[in-house]
């Protein structure tokens, strides 16, 4: 098996990029901002998975990379005058350096006490931020406007999502199967046993949980530069990682593409339906959560998968 | 300082009893005990809102209340995902949805906003050497321990206390000796939310709390359950102190906002230095999840 990409591979990738593209000729304003959320959670999804999925490390602290990406962008842009690109790749680099900090100690810990560990990353940070004077406290910061009209705007941030995924997944999927992928399997199924084969368990991890970082925070710092205005319960609440939590469910975590067919599904899903119902959608959101776990446990993918099968054989 | 540090600790110290005692013993978390100090926080509001009933009395009405509560979410929700390979997982998503779905729906039916219950006596104080200390800081403090202590002598004492730490202590064995785990399991679930019950009523006298305020108690509980090693009462006490006085230290050194940011600094350090907690012993503090 090797790591290349197969040309099927290529094939659908490029027709999905193409379509995509195209979208905005077809689209109003209203619709393009949901594909882009769609893009933003699938993202933030299968970078959750990314560590949950694939290495066993579920994380319920990701949100404190969101956060961070988008404020320090704010604060550079804000406080400092950078331009918004050179604002973005610093707060990545932050970010980054950030999640290896805390991944040295934290990765070491395992189940209940990683889920803990993370949880609280995401609480301190939010305090943290929420205290400096610097990234406007508790009132929040407001990001310059764009110079470009309304409509363009809309549209570049859509594209944006759209570079940010796609590089995602290529990377994704080069790094899945490859070594990094097979450490990760290899820690996920059973850490003692990768440890003994000679894979040094602790570096795999922290590349993943970098790279993770790395995406949410990318994300991040667009995100809020879209939105204009961030404060810090919004940016580190722990519903954005619920959200990320329950789109890379209901697709189905530990595949590549379960959490962009879950991002697809839930927020299409959430706009059409809840946009009636403002003051519940949280309460629908954990109702949701809720029924995943207990009746879908594989996700949606497992059941594409099942169709596909059945279709090919229908044909043949 | 010291004397704040101590009533904060006792405290903790109840509020993070539950959560320990069923991770210890069940080795699951609960994510929604946040939540289920939330109900018993407003169970106690109402009854002194709209009946006058002294916030003190109602502990037990919010104890009996969170036990059947927790009997019920054991039963229905947990049970049909302990059975996986994967239940670790499964249980802590279910019950952070189940902590979202409660906070949410108390939102609804009660609003978001801050409410507080104030007694008659609110303003007296005692004195304790130096230092005045308020009369209902010291009525919680005598409450959470004698609470704690309550459950120490129950599961030391009583047949069905011996067979939560039988099962706690190694699950095939008690049910080669003829106890019904699952029974056990769903019992000492329904302990721990009776638990988080009493915590939310005396946390609602001692501060204001609206649907979401739980939360960070979550954490809290977890950290002082790990530090006193998961499942042991006494752990909890001197976990609960030391957590106690860290954040009072904490917020005069630093600021009072950095309270749960040293609360986290202190984890982290605790988890690599002695990671089975204080009085953790094999027994207590089992690091293996699977």
């Amino acid at each position: 098996m090797s790591g290349r990409i197969t040309r099927n591979e290529l094939l659908l990738g490029l027709a999905v990029v193409a379509v995509l593209a195209l979208a905005p000729v077809a689209l109003n304003q209203y619709w393009i901002r949901v594909v882009t959320k769609v893009l933003l959670f699938a993202v933030l999804a299968s970078a959750w998975n990314l560590m949950a999925g694939f290495c066993g490390y579920p994380s319920f602290g990701q949100v404190a990379f969101f956060g961070l990406g988008a404020y320090v962008t704010a604060v550079e842009m804000v406080r400092f005058h950078v331009p918004f690109v050179l604002s973005l790749v610093l707060a990545i680099v932050l970010s980054v350096v950030f999640a290896v900090l805390v991944g040295l100690p934290v990765l070491r810990l395992r189940g209940h006490y990683f889920a803990v560990a993370t949880l609280g990353i995401a609480e301190a940070t939010k305090q943290v931020v929420a205290n400096l004077a610097i990234a406007g406290g508790g009132e929040g910061i407001s990001f310059p406007l764009p110079p470009w009209t309304p409509e363009v705007t809309t549209r570049v941030f859509y594209y944006s999502m759209g570079l940010v995924l796609a590089a995602m997944l290529v990377t994704f999927r080069l790094a899945i199967r490859s070594r990094p992928g097979y450490a990760w399997r290899g820690i996920h199924a059973n850490e003692e046993a990768a440890q003994v084969l000679g894979i040094n368990t602790t570096f795999y991890k922290v590349v993943a949980w970098a790279i993770s970082a790395f995406f949410t925070s990318l994300v991040g710092g667009i995100y809020g530069y879209w939105i204009g205005f961030i404060e810090p319960n919004s940016m580190f609440s722990a519903n954005v990682t619920v959200e990320m939590v329950v789109v890379a469910l209901l697709g189905g975590s530990g595949t590549l593409l379960g959490p962009l067919l879950g991002s697809a599904v839930f927020e299409v899903l959430s706009e059409v339906v809840w946009a009636h119902f403002l003051n519940v959608h949280d309460l629908v959101l954990a109702v949701l959560f809720g029924i995943i776990i207990l009746f879908l446990p594989g996700g949606l993918i497992t059941y594409v998968g099942r169709g596909g099968r059945q279709v090919r054989r229908a044909v043949s | 300082m010291l004397v704040n540090g101590l009533l904060l600790g006792g405290l903790y110290a109840l509020v993070a009893v539950g959560l320990s005692l069923v991770w210890g013993i069940t080795n699951i978390i609960n994510f929604a005990h946040g939540g289920m100090i939330m109900l018993g926080a407003y169970v106690t509001f109402w009854l002194f809102h709209l009946y006058g009933v002294d916030p003190f009395l109602s502990l037990p009405v919010s104890m009996v209340m969170m036990f059947f509560f927790g009997l019920a979410v054991h039963r229905t929700l947990l049970h049909s995902v302990l059975k996986r390979a994967d239940f670790v997982f499964s249980v802590l998503l279910l019950t952070f949805a189940l902590e979202m779905f409660l906070s949410n729906a108390a939102a609804l039916a009660w609003t978001a906003d801050f409410r507080s219950v104030t007694v008659s006596y609110a303003g007296t104080s005692v004195a304790i050497g130096p230092v005045f200390v308020p009369v209902v800081d010291l009525a919680v403090l005598v409450t959470a321990i004698v609470l704690i202590l309550g459950l120490w002598l129950y599961l030391t004492g009583t047949k069905t206390g011996q067979a939560i730490l039988a099962t706690g202590l190694d699950a095939e064995a008690a049910k080669m000796m003829g106890i019904e785990v699952d029974r056990i399991y769903a019992v000492t679930f329904a302990i721990g939310s009776a638990l988080a019950g009493a915590a939310g009523s005396l946390l609602a006298i001692l501060t204001a709390v609206n649907p979401y305020f739980g939360g960070a108690y979550t954490f809290r509980a977890a950290l002082v359950g790990i530090l006193g090693g998961l499942g042991s009462i006494p752990g909890v006490l001197l976990g609960g102190i030391v957590v106690g006085m860290a954040e009072t230290a904490g917020s005069v050194l630093i600021a009072p906002a950095y309270r749960l940011f040293v609360s986290f600094v202190l984890l982290v350090v605790i988890l690599i230095v002695r990671p089975t907690g204080l009085l953790g012993s094999a027994f207590f503090g089992r690091m293996e999840s699977e």
